[in-house]
């Protein structure tokens, strides 16, 4: 009773303070600030049609290095934690339905996710979501067997690899033009075309790589009932 | 996008936020109060993007529709959506830690209500 009361409270609180101010952000008409320059330049800067990849990889790579560090320190709690207390959840016989879809859908789902880390200089897409595409396609056919695959330590191989990568990526910007992950040195092609956009490719493959293999490692997590992940 | 529908996304977003606060205020179960906090950071980043959002345009992408010179005034901002990607990765993190210890603590308790949980008691 306390409890829903004191959550009625806080909730009505909230929400009059949500009705207060979320009208005053009134419907902009143009680009303003940061927004605009990114819009107007950042074709010509970074050689990507796709802006949103050029503000995530190029203009803000650095915080996409450290969403990428809190991603990898949250995977490896996880990890750790059930590495420590395995939960073991049961493998099941897959039901006939499960087991057939394993063995079809996840050549095209892959097919999907390297497309979609591939392009995602020139279309939707990106290293993060396609990443998580191809985690889906472990995650399904570990549900279709009832064994857990053995990855024989190649799962964070992929992911040391891959983050290592990131880094020097954005060392071999400080070797060449003295500033870290920057995007341009190498040329940047022409937009709209598969090898434009500098750095970028080469980024969201390393991205791509590392959430892959970070989101299969907590999936096989799960089924962990002991030992070595 | 009429004004009706711009301002309904924004009381969408609020409208979720408060619906995962209340979950999280109120239920029991441990993974329900991770579903509702899930909810909430829908809310959150459906309230980013739609901050982004300029009437009449289209997704930062260029492709054959628009034209380099008048592309400032044919797309979005790029800045939240870029935003909300971060958003969106952080949450799925602090969600996998958050059954993790939930699935562990009821193993600890031996049921997964909060309230027997001596340590999550207020």
């Amino acid at each position: 009773m306390i409890r829903t009361l004191t959550g009625l409270i806080i909730v009505l609180v909230l929400g009059a303070v949500a009705a207060a101010v979320i009208p005053e952000m009134q419907m902009r008409e143009e680009l303003q600030g940061v927004g605009y320059s990114y819009v107007s330049r950042g074709m010509d800067d970074t050689g990507s049609s796709n802006l949103v990849t050029a503000v995530i990889v190029a203009y803000r790579g650095l915080d996409t290095l450290g969403e990428v560090v809190v991603l990898f320190c949250a995977s490896t709690a996880v990890v750790l934690i059930l590495t420590l207390y395995p939960i073991g959840i049961k493998a099941s016989e897959p039901s006939r339905v499960v087991a057939f879809t394993a063995k079809v859908l996840p050549a095209p789902i892959l097919l999907f996710g390297v497309y979609f880390i591939a392009h995602s200089h020139i279309s939707p897409g990106g290293g993060f979501p396609g990443g998580t595409v191809i985690a889906s396609v472990f995650l399904l056919v570990m549900l279709g067997s009832s064994s857990v695959p053995d990855g024989r330590g190649r799962l964070p191989a992929i992911e040391s690899l891959a983050g290592l990568s990131f880094g020097l990526l954005g060392f071999w910007g400080i070797m060449t033009v003295g500033q870290f992950l920057n995007n341009a040195f190498l040329g940047t092609g022409t937009p709209g075309t598969i090898v434009s956009g500098g750095l970028i490719p080469l980024i969201s493959i390393a991205i791509g790589a590392k959430v892959a293999s970070e989101f299969s490692g907590v999936f096989k997590a799960f089924r962990n009932t002991g030992g070595t992940v | 996008m009429s004004t009706a529908f711009y301002w309904s996304i924004a009381g969408t977003a609020a409208g979720l936020v408060l619906v995962g606060l209340w979950g999280i205020l109120t239920r029991k179960h441990i993974l329900r109060i991770a579903l509702a906090f899930t909810l909430a950071d829908t809310g959150v980043n459906l309230l980013l993007v739609w901050s982004g959002y300029l009437p009449g345009r289209t997704a930062p992408i260029v492709d054959g529709t628009i034209s380099a010179s008048g592309i400032t005034s044919a797309v979005v901002d790029p800045l939240p959506q870029a935003m909300v990607l971060t958003s969106i990765v952080i949450g799925v993190a602090v969600a996998a830690l958050f059954v993790v210890v939930g699935v562990l603590a009821s193993r600890r308790t031996g049921s997964a209500d909060v309230r027997r949980m001596k340590e999550l008691r207020w």
